[in-house]
C-alpha cells in the first residue's frame, strides 16, 4: 500500500497545534512510520514543495506572506486540514477586529516591503478547507485519531455534542452553578472538557455547536449578572468570527455603549 | 560586486524570520536578521479587557512557553495590586515554570538542534539510528509536559494558574506520583548531558553581555533582580535599563542594556548563577568542561542540558516541600497601578508590564519575550561570524549560520515564519 504524502505547516501563530502532534510523546515515532511524511518545517530541514493527500494548515491569516503560502499550499494539496483554533476561526488574534483600533494602533509601524498586515482571519475565509480539527490547541490525540482514520481510508467524522456532555461524563462540578460565564453548553466538545477539569470555564474556543441555543445561552448568562459588553467580548475573544448571531442579539446596546466608551460593568466577575 | 546568495526556508526554529546578508570583498556589508512572523497585537488586544483576563489571552502568544507567559501577565497584575501570593501558590507557579523548561529544552536540543550535529533532515528521520535517543527525548518531554498537564489541568495554554492562587488543586498522592516520574528520567537527563557534551561545537565569542535574573535564594525562576555584567535592576525599574529600538526592516524590535547589546537564555543563567545549581547539575558542568563564564553561544545546547538536570532536582525538592491545602481564591483589591512581571523562561528573561485603571481595565502592555532581546546579539554575531567562515562551502557557512541561529532557541512566534536566509 502506498503511504499517504502528508505535510505539516504553519503560518502566523504561536506553534502549539504542531507541537500538540508531536506531544504525542508514545506514538510519535510509529505515527511517522505510517505517513510519508514530505514537509514539516519546524522541526524537518528538507521540505518537498509537491503534491499532497494531506496537509495539516495552522494559523491564521495575519498578513500577506501567510495569504501567498496559503494559497500555494492549497494548490498542492488533495486535502487541507485547518489545524486548530487559528486556522478554524482566527483565535484571540481575529479578536482585534472586536477592539478599538485606537488600542493596537501604536504598534503598527511601517514595515519593509513585502510585509504588509491584511485583516486577521481564518483560513477558510480564503481557500476551502475540506476538514476542521478546532481547538487551541486541539487535544493530541483528537489530531492522533485523525489520523490513524485517514491512513485506514476512514472519512473523519467531528464531535459534534457540546462540551457539557464530556465535562458531565468527568463529574466536573457545573461552573454555571457556581455563577461563572462558563460558554460550554454551546461550545462543540471533543476537548475532554479540558478546561472546566481545571475547574477554569470554557471560552468556547472550538466553535460553536450547529444546534446551539444561543438565546438561552445569553439568557443564563444575564440571570448571573454579567452584562452585554462582558458576554459579547467573551464570546468573541476565540470565535468572534464564527458567531455572527452575536450582533442580532446584542449589538444595538452595545453600539450606543462603544459610542460612550464607558465601561456600565453591572458586574465584575471577581468582584 | 556583492556577492548575491539566496537560501530560502530555514527551519527548525520556531515562527518565522528572515537574514538578508551582502558581503563585498570579505567583507559584510548588510546583515539584517529580522522576524517575518505576522503582526498580532497581543499587547493591543488586552487593552480594554480586565486584568484576569491578560493571561489567558497573552498565553497565546507562544505554544512552547505557554507557561511562561500566564505566569509573567498573573505576576504582573499582582504587582499591580500589591498582592503576595501564598507560598504554596508560589511553589505550584515554580513547579509548573520548572515543568515548561524541561519540555521545551528537551525539544529544542532533540527536536531542532540535535539533527544539525548528527547531520540528519529531522530527529524523525532519525528514528532508525537513533531510537534511544529520540526515546530519552521523550520521556523527558512527557515528563514535563506532565507536570503542566498535572498542575495547570492543559499541556498547552495552562488554566488552573490564576490571579490570587490557584484554580484547582493536584492531590498530594499525584505529587508524590509526579516525584517519582522526576526520579524516573533523571538518567535520561544525565544520558542527554553526556549526548549534548560529545557534539563538536564551533569555536565562537560572542562580543553581547550575558544577562538574566539573579535570585539570592535560589537559581532564580521566579524571583530577582534583572544583571547584566556588575549592573542590575529592579524589574520596576527596567524602562530605565532596557531601551527598545524600532527597527525599520523587521516586525520585531531590538532591545539593549545601557546602549549595549546581550542575550538571555540557559547559557546567561549558567554564567551567572551557576554556584546555585544542584549537586548532579553540578557534576554534570563539571564533565561538560566548559569553562564559565562561556560566551560562545553553541554552548547553549550545553547549558540547556545541564539546566534539564538541575530543573528535574529542583522539581524534586519542591515535591518534597509541597503539603496541598485547598486555598481558597484571594480578592484582589483593584485600583489603579502599573504592574511588572520578570521571570526565567526556557529561552531567558521574560517581561511583562500592564497599566490597569480603578476598575481593573488594562489602559496599556509591554511584552518583552526573550527572543527580542537575544534578535541584536544574534544578528551582531552572524556578522562577526561570516567573516571567519568565508573559506568555507556555501553550503557549509549557511550551516553554520543555522546552527548558530538554532543554538539562540529563537522562538519567532513569540517575537512578533520559515527562516528565509536572503543573500544579497
Amino acid at each position: 500500500m502506498t503511504k499517504l504524502k502528508v505535510g505539516f505547516y504553519n503560518i502566523t501563530g504561536c506553534a502549539g497545534c504542531l507541537l500538540s502532534v508531536i506531544f504525542n510523546e508514545d506514538e510519535i515515532l510509529d505515527l511517522v512510520e505510517l505517513v510519508d511524511l514530505k514537509a514539516f518545517p519546524f522541526v524537518k530541514e528538507v521540505n518537498a514543495e509537491e503534491k499532497f493527500d494531506y496537509v495539516f494548515m495552522e494559523g491564521l491569516v495575519a498578513d500577506k506572506d501567510d495569504l501567498a503560502v496559503l494559497k500555494k499550499i492549497r494548490k498542492n494539496a488533495k486535502n487541507l486540514v485547518a489545524l486548530g483554533a487559528c486556522a478554524c476561526t482566527g483565535c484571540v488574534p481575529a479578536y482585534r477586529r472586536y477592539t478599538l483600533k485606537e488600542n493596537y494602533e501604536h504598534l503598527i509601524h511601517k514595515k519593509k516591503n513585502g510585509i504588509q498586515d491584511v485583516k486577521p482571519t481564518p483560513i477558510d475565509a480564503h481557500v476551502k478547507v475540506d476538514y476542521f480539527i478546532p481547538g487551541c490547541p486541539p487535544d493530541k490525540k483528537e489530531i492522533l485519531n485523525f489520523i490513524k482514520s485517514i491512513v485506514i481510508g476512514k472519512k473523519p467524522v467531528p464531535y459534534e455534542s457540546p462540551v457539557c456532555i464530556e465535562c458531565r461524563q468527568n463529574n466536573n462540578q457545573c461552573l454555571l452553578d457556581l455563577g461563572k460565564p462558563c460558554l460550554g453548553p454551546i461550545t462543540s466538545g471533543g476537548c475532554n472538557a479540558v478546561c472546566i477539569n481545571g475547574s477554569f470555564e470554557c471560552w468556547g474556543c472550538r466553535g460553536p455547536t450547529k444546534d446551539m441555543n444561543f438565546e438561552l445561552m445569553i439568557k443564563m448568562l444575564k440571570d448571573r449578572g454579567f452584562d452585554d459588553i462582558f458576554i459579547e467580548n467573551r464570546m468573541r475573544t476565540f470565535v468572534g468570527l464564527k458567531m455572527p448571531i452575536i450582533e442580532k442579539f446584542i449589538d444595538i446596546e452595545l453600539k450606543a455603549l462603544k459610542l460612550n466608551t464607558k465601561f456600565k460593568g453591572k458586574k465584575d466577575y471577581f468582584e | 560586486m556583492t556577492k548575491t546568495i539566496t537560501l530560502n526556508h530555514i527551519t527548525k526554529i520556531e515562527g518565522h524570520a528572515s537574514l538578508a546578508l551582502g558581503i563585498r570583498k570579505n567583507k559584510v556589508v548588510k546583515c539584517e536578521l529580522s522576524s517575518t512572523e505576522g503582526s498580532r497585537y497581543f499587547e493591543g488586544i488586552v487593552r480594554g479587557g480586565k486584568y484576569y483576563a491578560a493571561h489567558e489571552m497573552t498565553s497565546r502568544i507562544c505554544g512552547i512557553c505557554s507557561c511562561a507567559h500566564v505566569i509573567a501577565a498573573i505576576s504582573a497584575i499582582e504587582d499591580a495590586f500589591g498582592y503576595e501570593p501564598t507560598k504554596q501558590t508560589k511553589l505550584l507557579r515554580e513547579l509548573l515554570t520548572l515543568g515548561e523548561r524541561i519540555r521545551s529544552h528537551a525539544t529544542h536540543l532533540y527536536f531542532l538542534a540535535l539533527p544539525d550535529y548528527l547531520g540528519y533532515d529531522s530527529a524523525l528521520a532519525m528514528a532508525k539510528n537513533y531510537k534511544k535517543e529520540l526515546q530519552n527525548a521523550l520521556n523527558l518531554m512527557k515528563t514535563g509536559n506532565g507536570i503542566i498537564k498535572l498542575l495547570g489541568a492543559r499541556d498547552l495554554h495552562p488554566v488552573s494558574a490564576t490571579v490570587g492562587g490557584w484554580l484547582k488543586f493536584p492531590k498530594q498522592e499525584e505529587i508524590e506520583e509526579l516525584k517519582k516520574k522526576l526520579l524516573d528520567v533523571k538518567d535520561d537527563a544525565i544520558t542527554t548531558c553526556k549526548l549534548f557534551f560529545s557534539l563538536n561545537y564551533p569555536d565562537f565569542t560572542t562580543k553581547g553581555r550575558w544577562s538574566c535574573l539573579m535570585d539570592s535564594k535560589q537559581y532564580a525562576v521566579l524571583d530577582g533582580n534583572f544583571c547584566s555584567k556588575n549592573l542590575c535592576t529592579h524589574k520596576h525599574n527596567y524602562r530605565k535599563f532596557l531601551k527598545e529600538h524600532h527597527v525599520p526592516y523587521s516586525n520585531a524590535n531590538f532591545v539593549t542594556v545601557k546602549g549595549e547589546r546581550y542575550y538571555v537564555g540557559a547559557l546567561s543563567r549558567l554564567n551567572s548563577n551557576n554556584s546555585q545549581l544542584s549537586k548532579d547539575a553540578v557534576k554534570m558542568l563539571k564533565k561538560s568542561k566548559v569553562m564559565l563564564p562561556s560566551k560562545n553561544p553553541y554552548h547553549n545546547n550545553i547549558a540547556q542540558a545541564i539546566e534539564i538536570v538541575h530543573c528535574i532536582d529542583h522539581a524534586v525538592n519542591i515535591c518534597d516541600k509541597l503539603e496541598i491545602k485547598e486555598e481558597k481564591l484571594d480578592k484582589l483589591k483593584v485600583k489603579s497601578a502599573t504592574g511588572f512581571g520578570a521571570i526565567e523562561v526556557p529561552r531567558g528573561t521574560l517581561w511583562h508590564e500592564y497599566t490597569l485603571d480603578s476598575k481593573g481595565t488594562i489602559k496599556n502592555a509591554n511584552i518583552i519575550t526573550p527572543t527580542i532581546q537575544n534578535l541584536l546579539n544574534m544578528q551582531e554575531d552572524i556578522r562577526e561570524l561570516v567573516p571567519t567562515v568565508l573559506h568555507k562551502k556555501k553550503k557549509n557557512i549557511i550551516m553554520d549560520i543555522e546552527k548558530l541561529i538554532r543554538s539562540y532557541d529563537p522562538c519567532f512566534s513569540c517575537s512578533v515564519h520559515f527562516l528565509e536566509v536572503k543573500w544579497i
